[in-house]
């Protein structure tokens, strides 16, 4: 099968490539010295050193990862403790229908999300600015937790728990070395994937922000606004190579948990 | 002065939402150090009993007794009983150590005594130098072992197995119930077995419940039941059998298959109708003159120790044979017995009179 399997590495090598492009074109442009995306001209770092010279900048970065950090913790928490809910609720009618509520949130259009909770806010007096942000933020968050804490929850046999029980476990001990450990990687899964929905998020934090606080997603988005500055490369330039730095801790902390397999059987 | 028992049931009845009831009015009692086995068909309420005892649920009526105290509602972490469950349930996440380490840790137990009570169970079920392996390095008996190891560690009065041994093949399963039986002998404790394996039950207990649709049909040692299975459900499903309608024309006397026999059963009402029990391997092969029963054979297959053969007399009648003589298939052939293989067994007995019955004819027996 030589021939298709070249075929089918050259359509992939196309996407990488076509999906890569405008990121490499984007970082590119952001070593030129001339100003301008069109001609390059020599290289530098001064757009870099631009982005670290501006305080409000690096203010903004501190907010979204800040944001971001806490979101995804406290959404994880939430998240974990409604999954829990979800499985061990004996009313199977109510169960069910904070699954579909869950799914609709999960589908749900961003900007649908952020118009309705700029709407919530200034009904109930929040002011708008870090507050407001967060908790968007954690309400977007918590859906995506649970579901990736769920399949983990019902793949584990109850029998484990009997067994727990058994051994002369409380109902705290069953949670703290049964369950838990048992769904640590959906926990995990879910905490970084809300901390990069919040990382990125334009739609609800573009409607929900306010009063000189920003993210980065929307202070880029009226920094090109404004006109094309090469610190927009530099800066994601940066954020991209952040990104590929927490993918990488992320498939680490994955393997670790993993239990390896080296094969013993005869 | 009689030992008080360990477990005992009192009317136990279970129910599921109030209709389906899986336990009807059970009751029985358990010595300590025995072990027991509790037998019978698939959904029959074997692990029901066995939940019960553990503590996962709570009988719907009746009163449970460990030690004399009633135990109903006690929860299952402050029960002195473990369970071997039948899919093991070790936790994938700890290995083969803090799995058998588990019940010492919640107790908050120091890290010497747990080092120590953890490899001395390993070592009860040879698996020391595994400590360090993950479960899902562990072949499915050495798991099983986990499982066990991690109940004894634990020194629980009783040790609740359900059907651990029927994910093995048969070669280690039978290596496993020596083993067993042999743990349970060296522990003194008591162990509760489910199985639905006759042949299982019969190797390894001291005491045998057989079950059916959630009640208990008769109890006893695997030889009582084997020999004197109190009606045709437990004579079909331990072991193999030979039942025939019959008569009871007078004690020590009993007419089936168109003939009268000498039989050891009494205590029957003249002419009462009855079901007679055979055992394949108490019917020998003879010259048709010679034999009791006349009969053709139909089939005949190699089992390795014997060969069965499925025979009919002129009624119609099934007799299955086992012997280590082979016959030909279309001959007539004699089939021979004692008097001691016929058991009669009364229609509809319950277990109290079915005892009562035997005791009347067989002590005397024993006294002599
Ligand atoms: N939670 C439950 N709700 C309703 N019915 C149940 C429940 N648990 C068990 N049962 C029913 O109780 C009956 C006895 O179940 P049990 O598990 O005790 O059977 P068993 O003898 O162990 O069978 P097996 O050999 O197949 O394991 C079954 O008919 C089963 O359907
Ligand atoms: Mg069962």
């Amino acid at each position: 099968m030589g021939k298709q399997s070249n075929a089918q590495k050259l359509f992939l090598a196309l996407v990488f490539i076509i999906l890569y492009a405008p990121i490499f074109f984007l970082i590119f442009y952001s070593f030129n010295s001339n100003g301008t995306m069109s001609s390059f001209e020599s290289f530098t770092w001064e757009h870099y050193a631009a982005v670290f010279d501006d305080t409000r900048l690096i203010m903004i970065v501190l907010n979204t990862v800040i944001v971001a950090l806490l979101s995804a913790l406290i959404s994880t928490a939430i998240g974990v403790l409604g999954a829990l809910a979800i499985v061990y609720l004996k009313n199977r009618k109510l169960r069910n229908t904070l699954l579909s509520l869950n799914n609709v949130l999960i589908v749900s259009p961003d900007v649908i999300i952020g118009a309705s909770f700029l709407i919530l806010f200034t009904a109930v007096g929040v002011r708008l600015g870090f507050a407001s942000v967060l908790i968007s933020h954690i309400a977007f968050s918590v859906p995506i937790v649970v579901l990736m804490v769920l399949p983990k929850l019902l793949e584990m046999s109850d029998s484990l728990i009997d067994a727990a029980r058994d051994l002369g476990a409380s109902g705290r001990d069953v949670l703290t070395r049964v369950i838990i450990p048992y769904i640590k990687p959906g926990i995990f899964a879910g905490f970084f994937l809300a901390l990069t929905y919040s990382l990125d998020d334009f739609a609800v934090t573009f409607f929900v922000t306010g009063n000189g606080f920003s993210t980065l997603s929307v202070e880029i988005y009226s920094m090109a606004r404004a006109g094309i500055s090469l610190t927009i490369n530099a800066l994601s330039g940066l954020i991209f190579i952040v990104t590929i730095g927490l993918v990488l801790v992320y498939y680490a902390l994955n393997r670790r948990n993993r239990t390896p397999v080296t094969g013993v059987k005869k | 002065m009689t030992q008080q028992p360990i477990i005992r049931f009192d009317n136990v009845s279970k129910r599921y939402n109030d209709d389906t009831t899986v336990l009807s009015n059970i009751s029985f009692e358990m010595e300590r150090g025995k072990f027991y086995t509790l037998l019978g068909p698939s959904g029959c309420g074997k692990t029901t009993i066995l939940r019960l005892i553990a503590g996962f649920i709570e009988p719907s009526s009746g009163e449970i007794q460990f030690n004399g105290k009633k135990i109903n509602e006690v929860p299952p972490n402050e029960r002195q009983v473990n369970t071997v469950f039948q899919d093991y349930a070790l936790f994938p996440h700890l290995n083969v150590f803090e799995n058998v380490a588990f019940g010492l840790r919640i107790k908050k137990i120091k890290q010497a005594e747990v080092k120590r009570r953890v490899e001395e169970a390993l070592r009860f079920v040879n698996l020391q130098g595994y400590e360090n392996r993950e479960i899902s390095e562990m072949s499915g008996g050495q798991r099983q072992r986990v499982a066990i190891a991690r109940a004894i560690v634990n020194d629980p009065e009783i040790i609740l197995l359900d059907e651990p041994l029927s994910a093995l093949d048969l070669k280690l399963r039978t290596e496993m119930q020596y083993e067993l039986r042999e743990l349970q002998q060296r522990l003194g404790k008591t162990f509760i077995f489910v199985t639905h394996d006759q042949e299982e039950a019969l190797a390894m207990s001291d005491e045998i419940f057989v079950m059916n649709a959630g009640e208990i049909v008769q109890s006893g040692t695997p030889i009582d039941i084997y020999d004197e299975p109190i009606n045709r459900f437990v004579a079909d499903f331990i072991g193999e059998s030979n039942i025939v309608d019959g008569v009871m024309i007078r004690d020590h006397l009993v007419r089936f298959a168109g003939k009268e026999f000498e039989c050891v059963d009494a205590g029957l009402d003249t002419n009462e109708k009855i079901e007679v029990v055979i055992r394949p391997e108490d019917l020998e092969i003879t010259s048709p003159e010679r034999g009791k029963l006349i009969v053709t054979v139909d089939t005949q297959l190699f089992r390795g120790v014997h060969y069965e053969l499925s025979t009919y007399d002129r009624d119609g009648n099934e007799w299955l044979v086992h012997s280590t003589r082979k016959a030909q298939v279309g001959d007539e052939i004699g089939l021979d017995f004692d008097p001691e293989a016929i058991h009669v067994m009364r229609l509809n007995e319950s277990e109290e009179d079915f005892d009562r019955r035997l005791e009347s004819y067989e002590v005397p027996d024993h006294a002599e």
